[in-house]
């Protein structure tokens, strides 16, 4: 080598000695610069289910520099080959592997973080399998499909040591007008608050179509009931109206857990109540279109579709002012922020898987209020009803053959 | 209106119309608290679910039957159980009606099933925490189809009882899967040991755990669950 010549660090590494058990050649993007950490810094992240909602997520941490996206999971040919295509061209490689069954990616174990935008008949399985496997977990909404899918999802992230993030960016970025005003005391004692929200899951009965699409359907399916393929079944239209997955109760609580996520999420925030259960649910079917409230321990009480009453409502004593409480927020830049700093600091983020259970619980109540068409009570520490043996049939479904949580 | 309900049974397949069907979910909901028009309920269904029905109505049966079962459907149930086209519908009731009927229904079922349909099983005697599996799923650990295994060892640990615990620490299996799960089920029953105030036993568990030859995440696992005991012994 030339004195006058600078030592590249290949060169470096191949005259100084350094023995053979030295790394490969160490790129560039690997070592980092000032703009983006070395590679031993950032998180490696993989997506499973990149449709409308998993590609925004998948954007969303393709763009941090901290995180280094590795691999995608999902059961439509298309989606895995545009994702691949996209994450390449980030990177500048071809290096991002692709997968159509999620338990071949998350068994790697250079993974760090995941992922999840699978319809929601598939969160619970995958969450925790994802902790069993050691890795920290972005759900997105909402996370659970039955009552008995979140304690168990809390206990593997727990059990684990795991970061789960539940999703809805809503409840701290929509709500905050809100929120703000209610934590200073401004609304005093808040006694009540409405939620117009849905509508309820319906049971599919469409028709059987040829497949048009490259798509596992066994894989989409899982412990969903069997069906015969049909299009708007498994599409990932945001609707609700019959003509995607969100609208039916084989895979998803329809709008209540849909939109529901957000809209109780932020009603729960408003109110304080995040880290609470409601303990009962009255259902209001005498007069009209029957409507729910749900009282919770402190004696807020949640309204469900209040007649006459707007969204987020809320009844309160503001002349009765309560002391101010800090409110709480991300620990990063918004919610993929919060997460991927959480991953690193090991604290829990702000939509706790826990928290974002607490929200789904309150709208697989109110479905289950509807649906059996009177009140129930709630026993939040026993996560079931007190002597309603029908209720408690419904706290959780037989998962077809061979998922089971 | 019922029985028209119940004729529109006999056409009913995907894609045809649900609103024929109104009046069974209006009689489901109004057996509630009446046990006389839930028996009533429950044995046109049944008699429904014997003919000659669409898979998907008999599936749309067994989802109404999921919430007016009782001890009488799981006499015919036990039948679809080893039918791989029905044997996860007849589940969606037995795992969920309380009646023991349901429970040895899928002990029963057990030894005939293979495959997928066995793991379905398994999962719902998991799922319904039924400890007279348990001595039936111990010997499933070492089931040749590792799949049916790992299942095994979930199930188990659903169900928690000494004697489970037992059985997956006994446990030896081959694949990397069963045992993850086989760990996983153990952890799983220290904690509910741990959240009865069996402090002692879910001790017990934790410290077999926490030991050099497990991976960093089990033995993190383990030292989680070991200061929890402490906790609660404080």
């Amino acid at each position: 080598m030339s004195m006058n010549q600078k030592p590249t660090r290949r060169a470096f590494l191949k005259t100084s000695g350094v023995a053979l058990a030295a790394p490969y050649v160490i790129t560039s993007s690997a070592l980092g610069n000032a703009d983006r950490p070395p590679a031993s810094d950032r998180i490696v992240v993989a997506g499973i289910g990149i449709g409308n909602m998993g590609r925004g997520d998948q954007n969303a941490f393709l763009n941090r520099k901290d995180v280094q996206y590795v691999a995608l999971c999902d059961v439509r040919e298309d989606f895995r080959d545009n994702s691949k295509a996209g994450v390449d061209k980030h990177y500048g490689n071809s290096d991002c592997k692709v997968y159509n069954d999620f338990r071949e990616l998350l068994a790697r174990t250079d993974i760090d973080a995941v992922h999840i935008a699978t319809p929601d008949h598939w969160h619970a399985i995958m969450t925790i399998e994802a902790c069993r496997n050691g890795k920290d977990v972005y759900c997105q909404k909402p996370e659970t499909l039955t009552l008995r899918e979140g304690p168990l999802m809390v206990a593997a992230a727990r059990r684990y040591g795991r970061v789960v993030s539940g999703g809805s960016q809503r409840v701290l970025g929509d709500y905050r007008k809100m929120v703000d005003p209610a934590w200073a005391g401004e609304y005093g004692k808040i006694k009540s608050i409405n939620v117009n929200v849905g509508p309820m899951p319906q049971l599919c009965n469409l028709p059987k179509e040829e497949m048009a699409e490259k798509i596992d359907w066994d894989l989409w399916l899982g412990p969903a009931p069997w069906a015969p393929y049909n299009s708007k079944r498994c599409s990932g239209s945001f609707s609700i109206n019959g003509s995607s997955w969100r609208s039916f109760s084989d895979y998803s609580g329809g709008g209540m857990t849909d939109w529901g996520a957000h809209h109780f999420g932020g009603a729960l925030f408003i109110c304080d109540v995040m880290e609470l259960q409601p303990e009962e649910v009255t259902y209001h079917g005498d007069q009209g279109a029957p409507y729910l409230s749900l009282r919770y321990p402190n004696g807020l009480i949640v309204y469900h579709n209040r007649p006459n009453t707007g969204n987020l409502a809320i009844e309160g004593t503001p002349n009765e002012p309560v002391p101010p409480k800090p409110v709480p927020g991300y620990k990063g830049d918004g919610i993929y922020g919060d997460f991927i700093q959480c991953v690193k600091t090991r604290e829990k983020p702000f939509r706790d898987i826990e928290r974002a259970a607490n929200t789904a619980v309150v709208a697989h109540l109110g479905n289950m209020a509807y649906q059996l068409r009177r009140s129930l009570k709630w026993d939040a520490a026993k996560q079931e009803f007190p002597g309603d043996e029908t209720a408690n049939r419904l706290v959780d479904r037989a998962r077809r053959e061979p998922w089971q949580l | 209106m019922l029985n028209d309900a119940f004729a529109a049974l006999k056409s009913y397949d995907w894609g045809t119309d649900l609103a024929p069907l109104a009046p069974i979910e209006d009689a489901v909901a109004a057996a509630h608290g009446n046990a006389e028009a839930g028996k009533e309920l429950e044995a046109r269904l049944l008699t429904a679910l014997q003919g000659e029905l669409s898979r998907d109505a008999k599936d749309y049966i067994c989802r109404k039957l999921t919430i007016v079962g009782t001890a009488a459907s799981a006499t015919i149930l036990a039948g679809l159980l080893t039918d791989e086209n029905h044997s996860h519908m007849a589940r969606f009731v037995l795992e969920r009606i309380p009646a023991p009927a349901a429970a040895q229904a899928l002990r029963e079922a057990l030894p005939k099933v293979s495959g997928k349909v066995k793991i379905g099983v398994i999962g719902s005697l998991g799922a319904r925490r039924d400890a007279a599996a348990v001595s039936a799923l111990s010997g499933l650990l070492a089931d040749g189809d590792a799949a049916v295994a790992r299942a095994a060892a979930t199930a188990l640990g659903d169900i928690g009882t000494v004697d489970a615990v037992k059985a997956l620490q006994a446990a030896r299996p081959s694949a990397a899967a069963t045992m993850q799960a086989a760990i996983d089920a153990q952890l799983t029953c220290a904690e509910a040991l741990l959240a009865e105030n069996k402090r002692a036993e879910a001790l017990a568990i934790y410290k077999s755990l926490a030991s050099d030859d497990r991976s960093k995440l089990v033995r993190l696992a383990a030292t989680r669950g070991i200061l929890a005991c402490a906790a609660k012994n404080a």
